[in-house]
């Protein structure tokens, strides 16, 4: 979210994204463990940057710059927009167009190729600390504080039928708790595991859904307790409105979503039916990465 | 005895309503009006400056795009989707 409120931010930056390149999000942790056409295009463009392949077992994470036949122009780590321009300007300079076939996917590793449960449903998940920060004039902080996370809960067919006639099932319950009870706002969240589920209960009665879920680890260093609220609407057998929030206390942080609030803080999460318009709403949750059906099973 | 509660019952007045705003607060936490508050405040907004460039989320896709366009191909790779929860 620091790149979207910074680097993303700017208006040359956008502009020369829009016209000069083709751009691509991805987390690099599905590509550079994949073992097939795409993870291996990856690897070929970042075991010539200063962060290598990742064969190590580190992160690759950054920003690369690559002809579109894999070879290597650039690389930064920066966020900053005036390094990026020139970073950008640099790898531009080694570019020279030339004729390249498209690369087919010959061999696809499907543990790394997610793919939403047919007649399944998305649900925009996303995220804001509403209070408790102390205040800051350290701008990077600023982004944080108010960041809005965004994830994607997944729900298979069969749990869509069952929503469809009144029932939450169980374990989409414990999905939810596990996987989307979670301050993603500052960067990769830890998930809780489902001994840290200490209660959740969602109840669906005439289209308005209510409940309560109390998570914590077991020595306390993390907590949320929260409420549920919102709608469920369904039309036809389909589920044609899913908005639903969950607000409550969050208290503690991960190893990569640090400088929480102190003490417990106002969580507010917010569920939506996706409508496949946003660029967002494709990508699998985070919680799947690399384990689609542990996902599914909770 | 008069006299003493007496002196005591501003102290008892400011008790009881603390305790009468406190179990409001509690209970009107998530009604209807904050839920369409809340709700719609926690939507992302389409207008955001990152979403005019036009990001592709697959590899393969972009490597085909930047062929048949001749263009150098841009990579945003985080831990994490950078248009999700990084």
């Amino acid at each position: 979210m620091l790149d979207r409120e910074s680097t993303f931010a700017d208006a040359e930056i956008i502009k020369t994204l829009q016209t000069k390149f083709v751009s691509v999000a991805i987390d690099q942790a599905y590509q550079r463990r994949q073992k097939d056409t795409e993870g291996d295009f990856y690897r070929g463009i970042a075991k010539d940057s200063p962060r290598g392949d990742g064969s190590n077992g580190g992160t690759t994470q950054g920003l690369y710059i690559a002809t579109p036949d894999g070879k290597y122009l650039g690389y930064t780590n920066h966020r900053s927009p005036e390094r990026i321009k020139k970073f950008i300007a640099e790898s531009l300079a080694k570019f020279k167009p030339t004729n390249v076939d498209s690369i087919k996917p010959e061999k696809i590793d499907r543990r790394y190729h997610p793919v939403l449960p047919k007649g399944g449903l998305v649900v925009r998940v996303q995220a804001r600390v509403l209070d408790g920060y102390e205040p800051t004039d350290n701008k990077w902080q600023k982004i944080f504080q108010s960041s809005l996370s965004r994830d994607n809960l997944w729900l298979t067919n069969k749990e869509h039928e069952s929503i469809v006639n009144g029932v939450i099932p169980a374990k989409v319950q414990r999905r939810i708790a596990r996987f989307h009870l979670v301050d993603n706002t500052r960067g990769e969240p830890p998930m809780w595991r489902d001994d840290e589920i200490k209660s959740i209960n969602m109840k669906l009665e005439n289209g308005k859904l209510t409940g309560n879920a109390s998570l914590s680890t077991r020595d306390g260093s993390r907590t949320f307790d929260c409420d549920f609220y919102g709608y469920v609407k369904t039309s036809d057998g389909m589920i044609t409105r899913f908005d639903v929030i969950a607000l409550g206390k969050f208290f503690g942080e991960g190893t990569y979503t640090k400088n929480a609030p102190k003490g417990k803080f106002p969580l507010g999460i917010s569920f939506t039916l996706a409508d496949g318009k946003d660029v967002a709403d494709p990508i699998p949750p985070q919680a799947s990465r690399g384990w689609l059906d542990g996902y599914l099973k909770n | 005895m008069q006299h003493r509660l007496s002196f005591y019952r501003p102290v008892w007045f400011f008790f009881v309503v603390a305790i009468v705003v406190q179990s409001a607060n509690a209970t009107d936490e998530l009604n209807e009006e904050k839920f369409q508050q809340l709700h719609q405040s926690l939507q992302t907004s389409a207008d955001e400056p990152w979403r005019q460039i036009p990001w592709e989320i697959s590899l393969l896709n972009a490597q085909n795009s930047a062929a048949k366009s001749q263009k150098p191909i841009f990579i945003w790779a985080m831990d994490g989707h950078p248009l999700g929860c990084t």
